[in-house]
């Protein structure tokens, strides 16, 4: 009985340790990799290694010093607002659609958001290059924004989707009752409950237009080459901490953007 | 219930003003289960009205077609004489508060409460002064700025009402208003409310699967049962002069003794009778309250069982008496000394104590 007892204490001991230890693993396999590119970014060496000899700010005085790096950074930006409002503006009606219709199809239509994101975005990039040259599209930044809107949409459906079926449908009745129209309903109840939906879904999507690179790298524009394009050249061609000192910067604007969400709408609410 | 009742007024023969809401045959079906079957029923102005009856009998479905959420597939539903089917949700004078009270999670007391009048376009200055008026009248003032989460049950059902009764509905709907609500805060808030829906003169639907609260609140009853008006009148009709077995069952807790009636009476075990216009298998109701209970003796009557259990029940006592081959009856009595030493498994000997409060039902 007693032994017994002591036993099981002991087990219950060891697998809080195990799960500790698997924590730390976790983080460590998160921030190690982020934490390496951001130390070697200040290395006074020409070339990529581990540990630094010594520190200096020359790789980002380069960065912000190469009209190239800047331009790909602001069109790399640019894509990532264009991918987000395209997701947004098309993505929430579809959302309400799948939720809220009550036509013949509304769950398929919603499995079928997913499909562009399941297929390679290779496949994708390809596909989306033959379909724009069909409507007379060629490769560019908006090309590449639709692509990559495709690509991520399934992403701002499914989070919004995931509030909306958890949202009170007793609340929208009560404003009908309370004498708001099915407009004034939408605006003052459903979409400030949908916000933190939407917002969470817009850091994903503005992320993804801003660093994909496999189906960018066959819809973006020649003149208008994005970032992670461009990183892809520079590290086929040279091994210098360049990169690791843009790579530090995407990190940065990252960390900025889940900044401002946990300041706006914590980050806790991402997921409700 | 005869019909002219609902026309004349029984009191002084005087006509009766027109019903505010008047409800003609509702039926609604949801695929082949007809959840409302042919319901009618009234409520006059300034009344509190009250659909009493068991979980599923179709009462949240009447409230949703009343206040437009559902559309009856049959029947007519009418405010002021005007059927409501054409107008809109938003534009019925009807408020709802809900089971759960809906209110806005992401609004604060004052805004939920202000919401319809912004919806409906009102200066700014008047909206404050009518949310502060309302939230005066629930005894809510001071907590303007908290949101729903930062509010208890009670508070937030109070806001609840606070919003819809800033809008001056003609009809308020209440939909099982104080289920989440503790016992002692539950009494309190029903005395409350009927006091402040009398108060403000409006006319009330409120639904409830409490008989006490139902006798509590209401002018008049409709006592549901699956989809059904079983029956509609007075809280003093429906407790003393049940239409049936089921509503006197529903209503007030009761005994059935089933015997046998002929010459007009029916004669119970202890002897005394009970007068009735049945003849043939009858089923005689006792409330509990009706039966006095004696230490089974030399001088007892010839109806005696055995005490199974007893429960409290505030200052009275419940015993539940088991009889040989029958069902058990219930008797309710005052905790004096005739009754103190009386405990589980005890011979008791019954006696009604009023013949007139039995009522005789047919047999079916
Ligand atoms: N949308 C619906 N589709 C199908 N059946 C429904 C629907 N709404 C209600 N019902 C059924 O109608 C019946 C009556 O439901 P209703 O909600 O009116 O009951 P109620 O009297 O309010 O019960 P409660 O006291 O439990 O709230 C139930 O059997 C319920 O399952
Ligand atoms: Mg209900």
């Amino acid at each position: 009985m007693t032994t017994g007892f002591h036993r099981a204490e002991l087990l219950d001991r060891l697998g809080i340790g195990v799960i500790v230890a698997l924590a730390v693993i976790a983080l460590a396999l998160l921030l190690l990799p982020a934490a390496i590119v951001v130390i070697m970014s200040f290395d006074t060496r020409g070339y990529i290694s581990f540990p630094p000899a010594g520190f200096t700010l020359d790789w980002y005085y380069k960065v912000f010093n190469q009209p190239v790096l800047v331009n790909a950074m602001l069109t790399s930006i640019k894509v990532g607002v264009y991918v987000t409002l395209l997701c947004i503006a098309l993505g929430v009606p579809t959302a309400l659609a799948c939720v809220r219709g009550d036509f013949r199809g509304a769950t398929a239509l919603s499995v079928f958001v997913l499909v562009p994101h399941m297929v390679p975005g290779i496949v994708l990039g390809v596909a989306v290059l033959f379909a724009g040259a069909l409507f007379g599209i060629g490769p560019s930044i908006w090309l590449q924004s639709i692509s990559l809107a495709t690509y991520v949409m399934a992403v701002m459906v499914r989070t919004v989707m995931a509030r909306l079926q958890r949202l009170d449908p007793l609340l929208e009745q009560a404003s009908a009752n309370l004498g708001a129209t099915r407009w004034q309903t939408f605006r003052t109840v459903t979409l400030p409950l949908l916000l933190p939906a939407i917002l969470a879904g817009a850091v994903f999507t503005f992320i993804e237009g801003f660093d994909n690179l496999s189906v960018t790298i066959f819809t973006h524009g020649y003149r208008d080459r994005p970032l992670p394009v461009e990183l892809l050249a520079i590290v086929q061609n040279t091994n210098s901490p360049l990169v690791a000192a843009v790579s530090s910067v995407q990190i940065l604007l990252a960390m900025l953007a889940l900044g401002v969400i946990s300041l706006t709408i914590g980050l806790d609410r991402v997921n409700e | 219930m005869n019909v002219a009742a609902d026309v004349i007024d029984m009191k002084t023969g005087a006509p009766r003003s027109a019903p505010v809401v008047d409800i003609r045959g509702a039926v609604k079906r949801f695929a082949d289960l007809t959840v409302l079957d042919r319901c009618s029923l009234s409520a006059q102005e300034g009344e509190i009205l009250t659909l009493l009856g068991p979980s599923g009998c179709g009462k949240t479905t009447l409230l949703r077609c009343i206040a437009g959420f559902l559309t009856p597939d049959a029947g007519e539903i009418l405010i002021d004489g005007k059927d409501t089917v054409p107008v809109p949700v938003n534009r019925r004078s009807v408020g709802v508060v809900f089971q759960s009270y809906a209110l806005f999670p992401h609004l604060t007391v004052a805004r939920n409460v202000a919401y319809g009048l912004k919806m409906r376009g009102m200066p700014a200055a008047e909206i404050e002064t009518r949310v502060t008026t309302a939230l005066a009248t629930v005894s809510l003032t001071g907590f303007e700025g908290r949101y729903p989460s930062q509010l208890s049950g009670g508070q937030q059902q109070r806001v609840a009402i606070a919003r819809v009764l800033v809008l001056e509905p003609r009809v308020l709907l209440l939909d099982e208003p104080f289920n989440a609500l503790d016992a002692k805060l539950r009494g309190s808030m029903q005395m409350e409310l009927r006091q402040l829906i009398k108060r403000l003169g409006i006319t009330a639907i409120f639904v409830t699967h409490d008989q006490e609260e139902a006798l509590t609140m209401s002018d008049r009853i409709a006592v549901m049962r699956t989809g059904k008006v079983e029956q509609f009148g007075t809280p003093e009709e429906i407790f003393d002069r049940p239409a049936n077995a089921y509503v006197a069952d529903f209503v007030g807790a009761s005994n059935f003794w089933d015997g046998y009636a002929s010459g007009g009476r029916v004669v119970l075990p202890d002897g005394q009778t009970v007068a009735t216009g049945l003849s043939g298998e009858v089923r005689v109701m006792i409330r509990p309250h009706n039966l006095a209970l004696r230490p089974a003796g030399p001088q007892a009557s010839s109806w005696t069982g055995t005490i199974r259990f007893r429960r409290h029940v505030g200052a009275l006592m419940e015993y539940e008496i088991g009889l040989d081959g029958e069902h058990g009856l219930r008797a309710l009595a005052l905790r004096d000394g005739s009754t103190a030493s009386l405990a589980a498994g005890d011979k008791v000997s019954l006696t009604l104590r009023d013949a007139a409060g039995c009522i005789v039902f047919p047999r079916s």
